[in-house]
């Protein structure tokens, strides 16, 4: 684990550390990651088609369109300008 | 009977006969939260006026005697299960003012039935710990000493419970948080098999492996919450259209010739030499009762924390990526877009929340997708197949909750890796899928309550719920100083 990998881990995950945090995420990192080479041990390959988990087409609702939220609703945890959401300019 | 020591049967009894009012509960418990949560800190929100209307409603239905059975019943609830119109925080700095426009499947299951809410229960922040310090506020102490922790991640429910501030509560297991936290503060908690609850509505850490269950003072106490919450829901296409039972109807059934494997693995020098012996001494009373006791092993135990933090750790770096400061939670700042999402996710996670979605973009990210995400999906095949071949031999396994009892504030919360390797008793169950019941099965020297954990086959639930309770007749509970009091 070096700081490249954390600054492109940061970049991912749309996280700030300051440098200082940085050198401590890399350690913690560098021993998480040990761990996680655990699985590492044993040859075996994920076979896809015995994943007894998958959603099952039939159990899916139909794509119809239904009521939903009010926007009043909906805006209710943000502060909003004429209904809508506000974010930063995004195109100059 | 003392209330606070009554079964959700006797209130039930007790509120049809008109021996208490569901308003008279309901204040039963807000005097005792006043009185001892301010110093265990398990509730986030106490909803006592909104609890004190819903009494009222109940009570109508109980006098035209067409009460369910959890009508007038209060409940504490987990605060990562929405509530339309009640906080519900996760326990962090992201969502501390977000109140949600909609209840979970579950709490409206529970309104159908007029229940009480007592309040929200803290946890660790969005359910990535198992002490309940990763809290961003609320950080929870254990029932029985104060200087150690709850468990986690549901520990503010499994402290309410232990600490007779509500009579039972709902929690959430992605990796043992209900069985744990149920282990250290000497409760029952019941993780059913996923798809048995639907989690429409819980704010999710990591989808295929997330269940909602019942934490409470029995066996026979999850059962009732359990019939109350499962079944099949439009809303979560992985909730499981399988037949909702009466998961109370074994209760009282012998368990003569029921068949009870023992892994060796989970019985290694990692655990405890109090936790082993004692849960060694339960499955020894277990036989007792006419259970037969098998030997067995589960190699595929070694790998399992690894392949449950790459699984879980890539889910919540997936579906935390949806909190921007946009839409909803904490706002931060920034001239542009980018900045502006990257200030709200630093300010709004604490560390160890952040610490999981880097873990998980790492196991998602190219040239180590193949290395650790498919392996560790692999190993959840190997893991599924280790228990179906246990189960082609025994009915339930028997594993002790976690490899301690509670330790105290501050000994493991600063070691990442330290606190991970303690959930290996918990894991592999929410990989596979299966039912675990955590009950107390006795205390150590420092008189923790020590948990074991009954697995069950998928959708088992109804005989573990009977072989928990099968045990619980004859145990003899130590109580804590709220209990006592």
């Amino acid at each position: 684990m070096d700081i490249k990998t954390i600054d492109h881990l940061c970049e991912l995950s749309k996280l700030n550390y300051s440098d200082e945090e940085k050198q401590q995420v890399m350690r913690e990192m560098g021993a998480i990651i040990e761990l996680m080479d655990t699985v590492k041990q044993i040859d075996l390959t994920y076979d896809d088609t015995k994943d007894f988990n998958s959603i099952a087409f039939s159990q899916l609702r139909r794509d119809e369109a239904a009521p939903s939220f009010s926007p009043e609703k909906l805006l209710s945890n943000t502060d909003p300008e004429d209904g809508c959401y506000v974010v930063p300019k995004m195109v100059e | 009977m003392e209330l606070i020591n009554a079964s959700l049967k006797t209130l039930r009894t007790m509120l049809d006969n008109k021996e208490i009012s569901a308003r008279e509960l309901a204040k039963e418990y807000y005097d005792r939260i006043k009185k001892y949560d301010p110093e265990l800190e398990s509730y986030i929100t106490v909803t006592d006026e909104q609890a004190l209307s819903d009494a009222d409603e109940a009570q109508k239905r109980i006098d035209e005697k067409n009460a369910a059975p959890l009508t007038g019943i209060p409940l504490a609830i987990k605060d990562n299960i929405c509530t339309d119109g009640i906080r519900t925080t996760c326990a962090s700095r992201m969502l501390e003012n977000f109140v949600p426009p909609y209840n979970a499947t579950v709490i409206e299951k529970l309104k159908g039935q007029n229940y009480v809410l007592l309040g929200k229960t803290s946890m660790d922040e969005f359910a990535m710990g198992g002490s309940t310090q990763t809290a961003a506020f609320s950080k929870t102490k254990n029932p029985y000493d104060i200087t150690r922790v709850p468990g986690g991640s549901s520990g503010g429910s499994a402290c309410a419970v232990g600490a007779k501030l509500a009579p039972a509560a709902l929690g959430s297991d992605t990796g043992g948080s209900i069985r744990q936290p149920a282990s250290f503060c000497g409760v029952t908690g019941l993780k059913p098999t996923y798809g048995r609850v639907s989690r429409y509505g819980l704010i999710a850490f990591a989808s295929s492996l997330d269940q909602i269950g019942p934490i409470a003072n029995s066996a026979e106490d999850c059962g009732i919450l359990l019939n109350a919450i499962a079944g099949a829901d439009a809303h979560d296409a992985t909730s499981s259209p399988a037949p909702v039972e009466d998961y109370t109807a074994l209760i009282g059934q012998d368990i003569k010739g029921l068949k009870i494997a023992l892994p060796a693995e989970f019985y290694s020098d990692s655990t405890d030499d109090e936790v082993k012996s004692t849960v060694l001494s339960a499955a020894k009373e277990y036989e007792r009762l006419g259970a037969e006791l098998v030997q067995c092993n589960m190699s595929s135990l070694k790998y399992a924390v690894a392949a449950y933090y790459l699984i879980s750790g890539a889910e919540a770096a997936s579906n935390l990526s949806r909190f921007d400061g946009i839409k909803y939670g904490l706002r931060g700042e920034g001239k542009s877009f980018d900045e502006m999402i990257r200030d709200s996710r630093s300010k709004g996670f604490g560390a160890e929340v952040k610490r999981r979605i880097l873990l998980g973009n790492y196991a998602l990210s190219s040239g180590y997708y193949d290395a650790y995400y498919r392996k560790a999906l692999a190993l959840k095949q190997l893991i599924i197949k280790e228990y179906n071949d246990i189960f082609d031999k025994a009915d339930v396994i028997l594993t002790p909750t976690a490899p301690t009892a509670a330790y105290k504030i501050g000994e493991q919360e600063s070691d990442p890796v330290k606190m991970y390797l303690a959930d290996i008793c918990t894991v592999t169950v929410n990989i596979a899928s299966l039912p675990a019941i955590s009950l107390p099965c006795g205390y150590n020297a420092d008189g923790m309550p020590i948990g074991m954990s009954l697995v069950g086959k998928r959708f088992g639930e109804a005989v573990l719920i009977q072989t928990a309770d099968a045990y619980q007749r004859g145990f003899k509970y130590e109580p804590n100083k709220y209990t006592g009091a």
